[in-house]
């Protein structure tokens, strides 16, 4: 009995970090098809949400089931809270990676200027690399990989500040919807990011039992 | 059951305090180096695998060891500050202030009021309006007035497994203790009789202090405010105390890897 529970929790967490593995793989996709103006590329990400909605939805479901079934205290109780609200978080990283698809689908055929992009590709890089240490610290219950997200989100922060002075810099005749487009992708980007430092604190939380300070958004990104 | 809305606050005074404790029956060396303060007007749960010394600790503070021929403790067990193994302590008038309820209910073999006004009477209560009174209030406060009120001649053990421990309580509560010791009090009676007592407890740590020995976790979890863990680490040796701490914290986040893996079912 203890064991099948045992194995539902395995089962459940491994569920979350392939969850979190297809959200890195959305977000990948949704930066690639901005920045290569790749239409059908931004359309499989818009399609897959369903799929991210269903399986967050079922690990909810599930944690919720084993709640009420088995009565699970300290780490186990941490785990199944922690699941359920990093599934939530997930959730929310992949419709922000579907708004940048949309973004793309919007901007597609359009062009601006080449500093742009390659600022949108470098902020796209470094937030791979936030959810790809996400991933990792859930799987391997990683504490100090955890607390360290939010060393690797600072940079992604700049870049999105320097995406508004590069705007800045465009000129009266620059397309403004695509302008616009490409900020709030940078915005979605950014907020991806924030979604992954908060995941990392509730890594730390199920692994040390502890609450630490959370992390709030200064004013001007929140 | 009513949720703890207002947790014990940190100050709370110490009702018993317990300072370095052993015990032993004979040779056996049952219980080592037991320190803890239990605190005024809450529940606190001892919990931990049979055998780990969590009856006889509970034992100690109203001196029921002391009927056990070679059983003897060394240590301090405060109550109010005084010393309960002090020789001008009398261990009657300890119980009175520290009642006790046992797993099996044990009712006195007589009707249902005098029960309940066995003990006000040994303590010289005779009027009957007045004992009329105490009973009432008593088995009110059990919650088992309203099941009794028409047959309080009938027999004590003529009741329900669960309404006999109610009326235990009541019997307890008769000579106005300022303790409750509870030992397995649910482990023999049906689960809606078990929702009584534990709905009962947490009215009646308004007035008093109430200790429980439970084998049920979950129990554990839903009505104390402390919970206490005792392990017999290796069989022989003596039981020790190896966490206390608020119940929220003990079954969300135990500082001890003892601790977390008995209550997460990894052991015992």
């Amino acid at each position: 009995m203890r064991e099948a529970f045992r194995q539902e929790l395995k089962d459940l967490k491994a569920e979350v970090v392939s969850i979190g593995k297809v959200v890195t793989d959305r977000t990948r996709d949704a930066v690639t098809s901005l920045v290569t103006g790749d239409v059908d590329l931004a359309e499989t990400v818009v399609a897959g949400d369903e799929e991210i909605d269903r399986r967050t939805l079922a690990v909810e479901e599930h944690s919720l089931e084993v709640i009420a079934t088995q009565f699970p205290v300290a780490r186990d109780l941490r785990l199944l809270h922690s699941l359920t609200y990093i599934a939530l978080h997930l959730e929310r990283m992949a419709d922000l990676a579907v708004n940048i698809a949309r973004a793309a689908k919007r901007t597609a055929g359009r062009r601006g200027p080449q500093t742009l992009y390659d600022l949108i590709q470098a902020q796209g890089n470094l937030v791979y690399r936030v959810l790809d240490a996400t991933c990792e610290a859930l799987e391997t219950r990683d504490v100090e990989l955890a607390r360290k997200l939010q060393d690797l989100d600072e940079p992604i922060d700049h870049l999105y500040k320097q995406f508004f002075r590069e705007l800045a810099r465009l000129h009266d005749e620059e397309d403004i919807e695509w302008a616009s487009s490409m900020v709030l992708a940078s915005r979605y980007l950014e907020r991806i990011a924030d979604n992954a430092v908060d995941i990392g604190e509730r890594i730390a939380y199920l692994v040390t039992g502890e609450f630490e300070a959370l992390h709030s958004p200064d004013e001007e990104t929140a | 059951m009513a949720l703890r809305a207002t947790p014990v606050p940190d100050n709370a005074p110490n009702k018993i305090t317990v300072k370095e404790l052993d015990f032993f029956y004979g040779d056996f060396h049952a219980l080592t180096d037991i320190t803890v303060d239990i605190k005024e007007k809450a529940v606190t749960a001892f919990i931990g695998p049979s055998g780990c010394g969590k009856s006889t600790f509970l034992r100690c503070f109203n001196r029921m060891n002391d009927l056990i021929p070679g059983a003897r403790a060394e240590g301090l067990v405060s109550l109010d500050g005084q010393d309960i193994f002090e020789t001008g302590v009398d261990p009657v008038d300890l119980r009175r202030r520290i009642g006790m309820i046992f797993q099996q209910p044990n009712p006195f073999p007589m009707s249902i009021y005098d029960n309940v006004a066995f003990g006000p009477r040994l303590q010289g209560v005779s009027k009957k309006a007045e004992l009329d009174e105490i009973v009432q209030h008593s088995l009110e406060r059990a919650n088992l007035w309203k099941e009794v009120k028409d047959i309080l001649g009938r027999g004590g053990l003529t009741l329900s497994g669960g309404q006999q421990q109610r009326l235990c309580i009541a019997r307890v509560l008769a000579v106005e203790p300022e303790v409750m010791l509870m030992d397995e009090p649910c482990s023999a009676i049906d689960p809606t009789s078990v929702q009584k007592i534990e709905d009962l407890m947490a009215e009646l740590k308004d007035r008093i202090t109430i200790i429980i020995v439970t084998h049920n976790m979950q129990q554990a979890a839903r009505v104390s405010d402390f919970t206490a863990f005792f392990l017999q680490e290796v069989a022989g040796d003596p039981a020790i105390l190896v966490e206390y701490d608020r119940t929220s914290n003990l079954f969300t986040s135990p500082k001890d890897r003892r601790t977390e893996d008995y209550i997460t079912g990894r052991f015992g």
